[in-house]
């Protein structure tokens, strides 16, 4: 039976579909055209010219070098993000006093905005603040961090596991609640060590979390952007000029927006590929053991 | 033995949760502390006042991008819950000619990294003559992927036999969706409410390209702009700054914690 009609759907529905189409779908297609122009907001008209800014990105070393500083991001954080996020997931899952307070405590930093997450840790990196303070205190050396252009990106990098593993946490809290108690229970009567549990119970069953945790966190680490605006502004030397702010630069320093549609539309099908692989990867292995 | 284990637990999760919070006790020290550096030092061991905050909130720009925050977030959230709960609703029911197409744009527009749309959207916002005003900072965000998909979810749980029974008493369209339908989706709705505040209050990139004028700037925006000017080594300043900033959200994620979280885990276990 229909409890409304086809006009009342309509109407319900259409600030999806205008919102779909003037800032979705429309953008999409008009920004593929500017990647084949010389747009410019500066400059009126603007000429066809082909696949040339493409060419020009696939020439330009600071679109790779971007694209390796994004990639050394995402190599580097996601395994221990994940890591780190599963480790807190399995320490928080069981029922013990005060469980709440731990979860809600490492999730703080996944509502804080990435700006003030940023300044905060600018602070703590600064050469005289508290990291390096601690850093003497222990007789380690005490980098310049920020200033220095081998530390610049491992510091963003940290940064970034401290605040992201709270949420990916949640997610694997969720993916635990999932797997069935009677099997650890027959696991347990059969003498399997709390390690064998591990391996033979819990992996195999969170792979399918663990592989929207691995794409989802790869999609967003590939976006990086914020940090590096806040805290070191692609510097220094362009050691954390990641892809995001390479075309940010380009798009509104220079103006170049066709180009910087261009690196746009490269970024995406660059994630679109990370991702296809990654679950190309986990899924074999989860099939037989459903 | 069951308090045995909470011990251990206490023991080495304690210290992970300090580190975790310790960059939130440092911001909140450094901006009552007197001093401007940013030392270990100067956030615990006094003399602590508001002085930061008075200095904070005597610039007249910051007052501004405060409220240009509050109003874009109420203005925001008010519009993602009404279009979320009809469009959630009208999906759900499968009652619109392709409404397969139009849930798959749903789906696309969520795993879409919202970077790839910042120069298309910026074009399309100077096409419209659209950029440096409020519009830039509400109309693209008014419908959400995200809160449209969490209703329709929900709704699809939610049994059908009510509306019909109204139908059948000659209620009209509206008065199924609005009577029957719109209570029933409370809780759904303030879960939409809370994390389309959370990203709205939070967002950075958008607003930072698409205002100019630093009488519409948002607070994530103008903090960050500030904190590369003559700013940028006062930190009592900064870090008063950002805790302004962070209050809101600690505040609503710390009420709403439970809600937050279980929203959380029911939503990835899709």
């Amino acid at each position: 039976m229909r409890t409304h009609s086809r006009a009342t759907a309509w109407a319900f529905l259409s600030p999806w579909i205008v919102t779909f189409a003037v800032f979705g779908l429309f953008p999409f297609a008009f920004s593929l055209y500017a990647s084949l122009t010389d747009y410019s907001p500066i400059r009126a008209g603007a000429r066809f010219v082909g696949l040339s800014n493409y060419g020009r990105a696939l020439a330009d070393p600071t679109f790779w070098s971007s694209l390796a500083t994004t990639g050394i991001f995402v190599v580097g954080t996601i395994p221990l993000t994940t890591a780190l996020a599963l480790g807190l997931a399995l320490a928080v899952q069981p029922a013990f006093r005060g469980r709440t307070l731990f979860r809600v405590g490492f999730f703080v930093p996944s509502v804080v905005s990435v700006v003030v997450l940023s300044l905060v840790f600018k602070g703590l990196y600064a050469s005289g603040g508290p990291i390096n303070a601690v850093l003497r205190a222990l007789g380690l050396p005490a980098p310049d961090w920020l200033l220095s252009p081998r530390m610049a990106l491992p510091a963003i990098m940290a940064m970034d596991v401290w605040s992201a593993s709270g949420y990916y946490m949640i997610v694997f809290l969720a993916g635990l609640e999932g797997i069935p108690r009677d099997l650890y229970e027959a696991a347990r009567i059969d003498g399997a060590s709390a390690w064998v549990r591990f391996a033979r119970i819990t992996l195999p069953m969170l792979k399918p979390t663990l592989l929207f945790v691995l794409v989802v966190n790869t999609v967003r680490s590939l976006q990086i952007f914020a940090e590096v605006f806040v805290m070191t502004r692609g510097g220094p030397l362009h050691s954390t000029t990641t892809v995001v702010y390479y075309l940010y630069e380009q798009a509104f320093y220079r103006f170049d927006l066709g180009y910087a549609s261009a690196i746009a539309y490269l970024l995406f099908l660059v994630t679109l590929a990370i991702a296809w692989i990654q679950t190309r990867l986990v899924r074999p292995a989860t099939e037989p053991t459903r | 033995m069951r308090k045995e284990r909470s011990a251990w637990r206490w023991l080495w999760l304690s210290p992970l949760l300090a580190t975790m919070l310790f960059p939130f006790a440092w911001m909140m020290g450094v901006s009552l502390s007197r001093s401007a550096d940013a030392t270990l030092g100067s956030a615990f061991s006094g003399p602590w006042d508001f002085s930061n905050y008075a200095t904070l909130f005597g610039i007249a720009s910051v007052n501004r991008y405060l409220l240009n925050s509050a109003l874009v977030a109420a203005v925001v959230v008010a519009s993602n819950v009404a279009t979320a709960s009809l469009v959630g609703y009208v999906l759900a029911r499968r009652r619109v000619p392709g409404e397969k197409f139009w849930t798959f744009g749903i789906v696309a527009t969520l795993m879409l990294p919202k970077q790839v749309l910042m120069i298309p959207l910026y074009l399309v916002l100077a096409r419209m003559q659209m950029l440096d005003s409020y519009g830039a900072l509400i109309l693209p965000f008014a419908v959400d992927a995200f809160s449209v998909f969490l209703v329709r979810q929900f709704v699809t749980g939610v049994p059908i036999e009510l509306e019909e029974a109204a139908r059948v008493d000659g209620a009209s369209d509206w008065a199924v969706f609005h009577r029957v339908v719109l209570p029933l989706l409370q809780p759904v709705l303030a879960v939409v409410a809370i994390q389309s505040f959370l990203t709205n209050w939070n967002s950075f990139l958008f607003p930072l390209i698409f205002i100019d004028s630093d009488r519409l700037r948002t607070l994530p925006v103008g903090l960050a702009l500030l904190s590369q000017t003559e700013h940028s080594v006062d930190w009592g300043f900064l870090m008063a700054g950002s805790t302004v900033a962070s209050l809101p959200v600690l505040a609503v994620f710390i009420a709403f914690q439970r809600r937050i979280l279980s929203g959380l885990m029911a939503g990835a276990e899709k």
